[in-house]
């Protein structure tokens, strides 16, 4: 048994033995008491994406003051709605609403390297703040106070994520291509801080941690913290005047938005031999599920479980197919931050705390409330479809959208079953091109959708594929409606 | 095995050169990727054995012949070794070293961007010829 003030008096006469996580499993496996005596702490950390990230920001009072209501920093909007001259500036905030590779986390990073950042505000104007605009730039030494403050990081659990869908999708776990043809995953196994204290046994409330390369703390357990599935996270601060920006990296997830790479080490004081078992977790131990994010919904259908040895050998057997893997956090930065930790605890510049309140071991996340049931395709498409059979000619298909006012007919065959799908646009190529066989210019690969699916989905997929209207099918692909962008925005208006 | 990028000009880009070299020739050429528009086209192939011959053949008939050397340029500062783009390579020409570095296999890259569109950094960059 040793104190956490035991350790911090090894730390000042240079007596400490520290050792990294992945070091850790020899060591006990060894021989567990020694381990537990000799050992006094284990490096663990991440370097990844953690898009819950952000930075309250204080820039001092403008003379004449202002009480800032609207701010943008490099013209990414930052919350302003704190006092006069207060802001937080999140990660994922885009500089634009979409189509920007430039967010909130870039503004951050560039905070961090010295650069100068565009500042506009804007306010209502009043008796003590009468100014109503600024233009000005500032850099992280103008600010008074730069303080990152994370909702959540360090998670207990990361997921590995595959898509069972044939298209691409570019998604917050990285590029997955169709068919299952890779998998993704976060999370950096043996080497996560709460992998290796997953009873939040010496990880709590005012635990000093190594935060984008400075000293920064634990401040309680983070948004969504559910332990009772396992998913427990934890919420940091640290002062970005102190940061160093190798560790505190600006990023842009295609197809997603923006996100912030951080570097966290979380050293752990090995106090005892359960803390010592517990930090000789392997990568085998560490385990996550396949989620397949070809479903786009809540609860995603799980795949298989995988463990991080299985993750990092580049390869995962699913359903006997060899499926090749990317990891998403850095483990060559994350190695970098660990060894800087190390050296820095050596230096006597970095000491030990204790906790000073428990983070919670039980609870669960709860889903979103909403009022009105998520609307589905039966609810909006048009039952009375009008079809037609592939030997129809061109001027019959012409005369069918003329006729019903409507500008697709999906192409069935003798029982109803979906052959593809013909546009007034199609009918265009055909004038132009002088094609005459209606067989030609269809569309055989067509976008449809399932009766029970949520119109959020359906009109994500239309945008994504770039079409107006998509036949609605049964399990056996029979045609059963057809819901266009103009039935889905009737729903929308009418609410 | 070596990887060359054939470029077909409008002039020719409606023979079939490449089936003329293969028979011609007897080597199984290997076709990689393929970027086929009505006035040009480009093929990124991969000839197994007889390479110098293969080429004179190409060459002859009418077509641009390079072969792939630099195609994908990792920025070292950009790139924080996360491993995003491993998985997308289609030819498998990006890897860890031992200290899980990402490196490129230059000679395995097709071209195809795959990696370039995946990267969260904007790391990887395709070299212009």
């Amino acid at each position: 048994m040793k104190t956490i003030k035991e350790i911090n008096q090894k730390i000042k006469k240079g007596e400490a033995v520290i050792v990294r996580a992945d070091e850790m499993p020899e060591i006990y496996e060894d021989n567990p008491k020694k381990a537990a005596s000799e050992v006094d702490i284990v490096t663990t950390g991440t370097f990844g994406a953690m898009c819950s990230s952000g930075a309250f920001l204080n820039f001092g009072h403008a003379d004449p003051p202002i009480k800032i209501t609207k701010l943008w920093l490099n013209d990414v909007e930052a919350y302003s709605g704190i006092a006069a001259v207060d802001a937080y500036i999140g990660a994922t905030q885009l500089r634009k609403y979409r189509d920007s590779d430039y967010g909130g986390a870039h503004v951050i990073e560039d905070l961090v390297c010295g650069k100068e950042i565009e500042v506009r505000a804007e306010a209502y104007g009043t008796d003590c703040y009468p100014k109503k605009k600024v233009e000005t730039t500032v850099t992280l030494e103008d600010l008074n106070q730069a303080i990152m403050y994370n909702p959540r990081n360090i998670h207990q659990r990361y997921n590995a994520a595959t898509n069972s869908s044939d298209t691409l999708m570019r998604t917050y776990m990285g590029t997955l291509l169709p068919n299952k043809r890779n998998i993704c995953f976060a999370g950096v196994g043996e080497l996560n801080p709460l992998a290796n204290d997953p009873g939040y046994d010496v990880i709590g409330v005012g635990t000093r941690i190594f935060l984008g390369g400075a000293k920064g703390f634990i401040v309680g357990e983070g948004t969504q913290h559910s332990p009772d599935s396992g998913a427990g996270n934890l919420s940091t601060r640290g002062d970005l005047k102190d940061m160093d920006p190798k560790y505190v990296r600006g990023c842009n997830i295609p197809g997603y938005g923006t996100s912030l790479y951080l570097g966290i080490g979380v050293p752990i004081p090995i106090l005892n031999e359960e803390i010592a078992r517990k930090t000789a977790v392997k990568n085998e131990d560490v385990k996550t599920e396949i989620i397949d994010y070809g479903i786009s919904r809540l609860v995603r259908p799980v795949i298989g479980e995988v463990n991080y040895e299985q993750l990092f050998s580049g390869r995962v057997d699913v359903e006997g197919k060899k499926i090749r893997t990317s990891p998403l956090s850095s483990l060559k930065i994350t190695y970098q931050l660990l060894k800087e930790l190390k050296e820095l605890i050596e230096e006597r510049e970095f000491y030990l705390t204790g906790k000073v309140e428990s983070i919670p071991r039980k609870g669960q996340a709860k889903s979103m409330k909403l009022k009105k049931g998520t609307k589905t395709v039966n609810q909006v498409m048009s039952r009375e479809v009008i079809t037609a059979k592939a030997d129809a000619t061109i001027k019959e298909i012409s005369a069918l959208l003329i006729n019903n006012h409507i500008d697709q007919i999906p192409i069935v065959d003798e029982v109803n079953k979906l052959q593809g799908i013909i546009t007034s646009r199609d009918i265009t190529t055909a004038l132009a091109r002088n094609i005459t066989k209606m067989a030609d210019v269809m569309t055989r690969e067509v976008i449809t959708s399932d009766l029970n699916e949520a119109l959020d989905i359906v009109s994500r997929r239309m945008d994504k594929h770039k079409v107006d209207a998509t036949p609605v099918v049964d399990k056996n692909n029979k045609v059963v409606g057809i819901v266009t962008i103009a039935d889905i925005m009737r729903k929308e208006g009418s609410e | 095995m070596s990887k060359y990028l054939i470029e077909y000009s409008s002039d020719v880009v409606e023979s079939p050169i490449l089936s003329k070299v293969v028979v011609e020739t007897g080597v199984l050429i290997n076709v990689l990727r393929a970027d086929i528009e009505y006035d040009k086209a480009s093929i990124v192939v991969d000839i197994p054995h007889d390479e110098d011959r293969v080429i004179e053949r190409f060459k002859e008939s009418g077509v641009r012949v390079r072969k792939l050397e630099e195609n994908i340029k990792k920025d070292i500062e950009n790139c924080i070794d996360c491993g995003a783009c491993i998985s997308l390579c289609p030819t498998g020409a990006i890897y860890f070293t031992e200290d899980w570095s990402i490196e490129v296999d230059k000679g395995e890259c097709i071209r195809c961007g795959a990696c370039v569109l995946a990267c969260p950094m904007k790391a990887m960059t395709i070299q212009e010829h």
